[in-house]
């Protein structure tokens, strides 16, 4: 069982590394579209080899994945078509072809469409090859190669992957071609979708390139920051997943997939800067705000002494909030309440003397 | 061959086909004119554990449980991508990656877990909700799309200028009291319904195709919004029926992926001889004309 949950996190680490340049182009979608068309690439070369574990089916799928790619470029080219309707139409048209062709003409072969959508990380195991005198796992052996090819390329193509993600403009007048890069970097998607198709399904495979590194873009700013942290995040995801996989006895990638959703959502709600402290910060600072108002209000000539309902006419505050307000300003000293209503103590009138200086307002 | 046409299996299927792919044109287009023609993309694999959740809760196969089930599972995938894009520096397109992805692997999990565990019995209709297997649509399922699409359409109508408006100039819009929040929410409503009686009939993976292909059809042929619309539904009705019928004659070809192949094919031939593609525009060139 221990190899399961190393292909799981060799597939994750793959994938993630290639998924943080994937989301800073903005190309989730177009890989989205890759995976799905392999199945394609997977059918073509299997009625022409017959075999599921010939190379030749990487090599058609890598093949299709580019076509993919290729043909959004084109059609996006002719300025007909946006690029989100673009790739809508290329990887359905692509995906119901091999739909077709399975079900007409592979029927009775051993092409299950379910394996090929969901994979079945369990049975990877049971595939094993001989290296260096031990027998792993194929999948194993495989997705282990490509991660340290991927590692290689983006390690080699490091500084042009950078510019041409952050500034492509500047990349083509320095003289290196953005559109080989973005080639060779889309081979590579299509190729590592294909060989992890096995272990995690065609279509869960696209959580296993962006969700790590979407995770990682939450929290850190650097190029180089983004891809370890991504490489963290895939690990956890993996990890997480197949333990709730086994316990539950469900299936691995689909639990993966779910557990890296959650955690991307707990990052993005609880991180320092995240959804839960933008809010309560966005809250603190209107209810400060109110309350400088309310004290500006009180400085003003005509409102030295103002009644409960002079107050919350003003800023249309109804009961509960302006309790608050004023019990806050009562205790700290800022007010004080006196028969006709509330006037400013000395405290007060320094507070609201800081609050013209932080806001930039005039004087009075 | 012709006696088909008449056989009730097909009349069926084919009574659903083209009314969905009628309707899903026309609010699709919408989608695809302003750039969102992925997130039909998205909420289609998203009602997949909804389908799940609901079989789950009441332990049989009803068409109109199911489709609740995908619709609270749509509206969830569609808040969960808006709070995502709003408050964060995520992209759509990526924040769409990972929602599609992340449901449907909850699905592919659910639906590991139904088929292993002995208490859950007529499991093996699950797999039509992903391709989709208009073949074995009851009537049940036509009404439940009939209704949809009524329903969608006459709302379409009844909010045609105001929806005009939101797509081609919502700065407009908001000054002439359309709101435009409840213009997006309503026809991002009526995607989730119509994907989710679609389901059976084209599957999650594929319906988002008859979404977008007949608008894109639409705008190839014609600038004028009313036309345009006009056309995606006709276009969409045309390739649900030629597909319907061709899934019926010939074995081996499901239903949805043919619809979506037909599709394709005019959608193909709209880009070359469309009064907007590329012959016309080349044509234009040539003779001097700057269009």
């Amino acid at each position: 069982m221990i190899e399961v949950w190393f292909v799981l996190i060799v597939t994750a680490l793959a994938t993630s590394i290639l998924g943080v340049f994937l989301v800073l182009k903005g190309l989730s979608m177009t890989t989205d579209a890759i995976s799905h068309t392999i199945l394609l690439g997977i059918v073509l070369a299997f009625f022409i080899t017959q075999d599921l574990r010939s190379p030749w089916l990487i090599i058609g799928a890598g093949l299709i994945g580019l076509l993919t790619v290729y043909l959004i470029q084109v059609i996006i080219n002719t300025r007909l078509i946006k690029q989100d309707a673009a790739i809508g139409i290329v990887f359905t048209a692509l995906f119901a072809l091999a739909i077709i062709l399975v079900s007409r003409y592979a029927d009775n072969v051993h092409l299950d469409l379910d394996v090929v959508l969901m994979g079945e990380v369990l049975f990877a195991p049971l595939n094993r090859i001989e290296i260096f005198g031990f027998s792993v796992p194929n999948a194993l052996w495989q997705l282990s190669l490509l991660l340290v090819i991927n590692c290689g390329f983006v390690a080699l193509f490091y500084k042009e992957l950078k510019l041409s993600t952050f500034d492509p403009t500047y990349a083509y007048i320095a003289g290196f071609s953005t559109t080989l890069i973005y080639y060779l970097l889309m081979t590579l998607v299509s190729i590592t979708a294909v060989t992890a198709f096995d272990a995690v399904g065609s279509i869960l495979v696209i959580n296993f390139f962006v969700a790590p590194a979407l995770t990682a873009y939450l929290l850190v700013k650097r190029l180089s920051h983004m891809i370890w942290v991504s490489f963290i995040f895939a690990f956890i995801n993996s990890t997480l997943g197949y333990l709730a996989g086994d316990h539950l006895d469900v299936s691995m990638s689909g639990a993966t997939s779910f557990v890296a959703f959650i955690v991307f959502m707990l990052v993005f709600l609880l991180n320092p800067k995240g959804f839960v402290s933008t809010k309560v910060k966005q809250h603190n600072q209107k209810k400060v705000f109110a309350r400088a108002m309310i004290l500006m209000l009180m400085n003003e000539d005509e409102h030295r002494t103002i009644s409960r309902r002079g107050i919350q006419s003003h800023f249309n505050l109804d009961d509960k909030s302006f309790k608050k307000h004023i019990e806050h300003l009562l205790l700290n000293g800022y007010v004080e309440q006196n028969t006709d209503g509330y006037t400013l103590t000395r405290r007060g009138e320094e507070y609201t003397h800081y609050t013209r200086i932080k806001y930039e307002l005039p004087a009075s | 061959m012709i006696d088909v046409l008449t056989s009730y299996t097909f009349l069926i299927v084919a009574i659903g086909t083209v009314i969905l792919a009628f309707a899903c044109g026309i609010v699709g287009t919408v989608s695809v004119i302003k750039g969102q023609s992925l997130i039909g993309d998205a909420i289609g694999h998203a009602t997949f554990p909804g389908i799940i959740f609901a079989f789950m809760l009441v332990g049989v196969m009803e068409t109109y449980t199911l489709a609740l089930g995908a619709v609270i599972f749509g509206i969830f995938a569609f808040f969960t991508i808006q709070i995502i894009t709003d408050s964060s520096k995520v992209t759509l397109d990526s924040a769409l990656a990972l929602i599609l992805s992340s449901f449907f692997g909850l699905g592919m999990a659910l639906k590991s877990y139904v088929q292993g565990h002995p208490g859950f019995s007529g499991t093996q209709g699950i797999d039509d909700y992903i391709f989709g297997q208009a073949a074995y649509m009851l009537r049940t399922d036509v009404y439940l799309i009939i209704i949809a699409s009524v329903i969608s359409l006459l709302l379409f109508m009844l909010f045609y200028s105001h929806i005009k408006i939101y797509v081609f100039d919502p700065i407009f819009s908001k000054s002439v009291g359309v709101n435009t929040g409840l213009m997006n929410f309503m026809i991002l409503s009526m995607t989730i319904v119509l994907i989710a009686v679609g389901l059976k009939a084209v599957g999650a993976i594929l319906i988002v195709n008859l979404l977008i292909a007949p608008g894109v059809i639409g705008l190839l042929w014609s600038n004028r919004f009313p036309m345009v619309l006009i056309i995606a539904g006709f276009s969409g009705a045309v390739s649900a029926f030629t597909g319907t019928y061709v899934s019926t004659v010939y074995a081996g070809f499901a239903t949805g992926p043919s619809i979506i192949l037909a599709m394709s094919i005019l959608v193909l031939l709209s880009m070359v001889f469309g009064s907007k593609g590329l012959l016309h525009t080349h044509r234009k060139r040539n003779q001097g004309v700057v269009s």
